[in-house]
């Protein structure tokens, strides 16, 4: 029973290896977004979870005190879904800290790096 | 005794003209369903999307400066896979695929993210990829591919190709390449020219791994046939294969006067535009 278990353990670590790799765009080649990461902190406005790519749209608040929408692409969301994420991963106004590559231009836009939710629950690679 | 030597010649020959006649105009016989290999399941392809890995020079992805393949490029097609590279660096090689349009065609239908299917039928078999979606079909009924006087470039090009036991090897004909300039390897730039063709031969390595080995000419861009291996890893039993509808919202148009790829806001227009803090 323990090789079994072993077994099992040793399958679902390949394939999680094998989901991990999966570039997060593969749309698309990602050179409009910066190495480093920024966190933003904001209200989810809604995650649209459709291809080719997923999007989560967060109102944030700028430093001049305006309500600011920043867009953050995620994964293909066929990818994602096998992951285990759904569209209710990221309900509309929950509030959330989330961290993303910038673009390089400086719009209100990143590529999503790891979310925090104020309970503690995290999605993406947050440490 | 001539007489029943004489019934005895004229009963043959009556049967092997019987059996000419049934035979004629048959195709060869297919092979029987159950005697072909099982490929069935969701399969994703192992590595990244650089093209050519065993000829990959420079670290990083399809994307990183510095990243090339080498397939065997006269110098004329060298020029060209260099210019691709310069554009790729200044992120103004946009992916033909990117504008949710045309098909990736082959070989590039190996080389894709996401998942895929093998479908094995004793007349045909499909190669069903998540991503795009894209189909490609490839005869095992005993047809040859397409005269060369029959054929125009496409694509997925035509293909045909038969069973060495567990082993399918299949030729590829009657691409269009990069003539239109809508068909790349992948995001390094790497192309073919409308003369290329490639012999594949597929088989399943071990219980998680398929493997195909494509033997590819190009009379106008090769100096002699370059091989490209690609492995795909089978994923968990039970795993799906989702809708991809590539259009449903694509955020990342390309912006035909200048190659870039846009960054779309909700409202449909470029974030680009939009003002630094």
């Amino acid at each position: 029973m323990k090789s079994v278990y072993k077994v099992v353990l040793a399958v679902l670590a390949v394939a999680g290896f094998f989901f991990a790799v999966q570039p997060a765009v593969a749309h698309h080649s990602g050179a409009e977004f910066m190495d480093q990461v920024k966190e933003i902190t904001g209200t989810i406005k809604e995650f649209q979870f459709k291809n080719p790519h997923t999007w989560i749209q967060v109102v944030v608040e700028n430093p001049r005190g305006e309500k600011e929408e920043w867009s953050v692409e995620w994964g293909a969301p066929n990818s994602l879904a096998r992951q285990g994420y759904r569209p209710s991963t990221f309900p509309a106004g929950a509030k959330v800290v989330m961290r993303i590559h910038p673009m390089r231009s400086g719009a209100p836009a990143g590529g999503f790096v790891a979310a925090k939710f104020p309970d503690g629950k995290t999605v993406g690679k947050w440490e | 005794m001539i007489a029943n030597k004489t019934q005895k010649c004229l009963a043959l020959g009556a049967g092997l003209l019987f059996v000419a006649v049934l035979s004629y105009g048959q195709k060869p016989a297919l092979p029987e369903f159950n005697k072909l290999p099982d490929w069935s399941g969701v399969w994703q392809m192992m590595g990244g999307t650089v093209f050519d890995r065993a000829t990959q020079t420079g670290q990083g992805g399809s994307t990183t400066h510095g990243v090339r393949i080498h397939p065997p490029y006269n110098a004329e097609w060298e020029a060209i896979y260099q210019k691709n590279l310069a554009l790729r660096d200044h992120d103004r090689l946009p992916d033909v695929i990117t504008n949710c349009g045309v098909p990736v065609g082959f070989p590039r239908i190996m080389n894709l993210p996401d998942v895929y299917e093998f479908v094995i039928r004793p007349e045909e078999f499909w190669i069903l990829t998540e991503n795009g979606p894209n189909v490609m079909r490839i005869y095992t009924d005993g047809r040859a591919v397409l005269a060369p006087e029959e054929r125009w470039g496409t694509y997925t090009g035509d293909s045909a190709g038969h069973w060495e036991g567990d082993t399918l090897v299949f030729q590829t004909v009657a691409l269009k390449g990069s003539r239109d300039g809508d068909s790349i390897l992948d995001r390094t730039g790497a192309v073919l020219s409308d003369a290329a063709q490639a012999t594949t031969r597929m088989r399943r390595i071990n219980d998680t791994t398929i493997e195909a080995q494509m033997v590819i000419e190009d009379a106008k861009a090769f100096t002699k046939p370059w091989t490209v291996t690609k492995q795909f890893r089978r994923l968990p039993t039970g795993t799906r294969v989702y809708d991809y509808g590539c259009a449903e919202n694509n955020r990342n148009p390309v912006d035909a006067a200048t190659g870039r790829t846009l960054t779309l806001g909700p409202d449909g227009k470029p974030l680009e535009d939009k003002e630094k803090d």
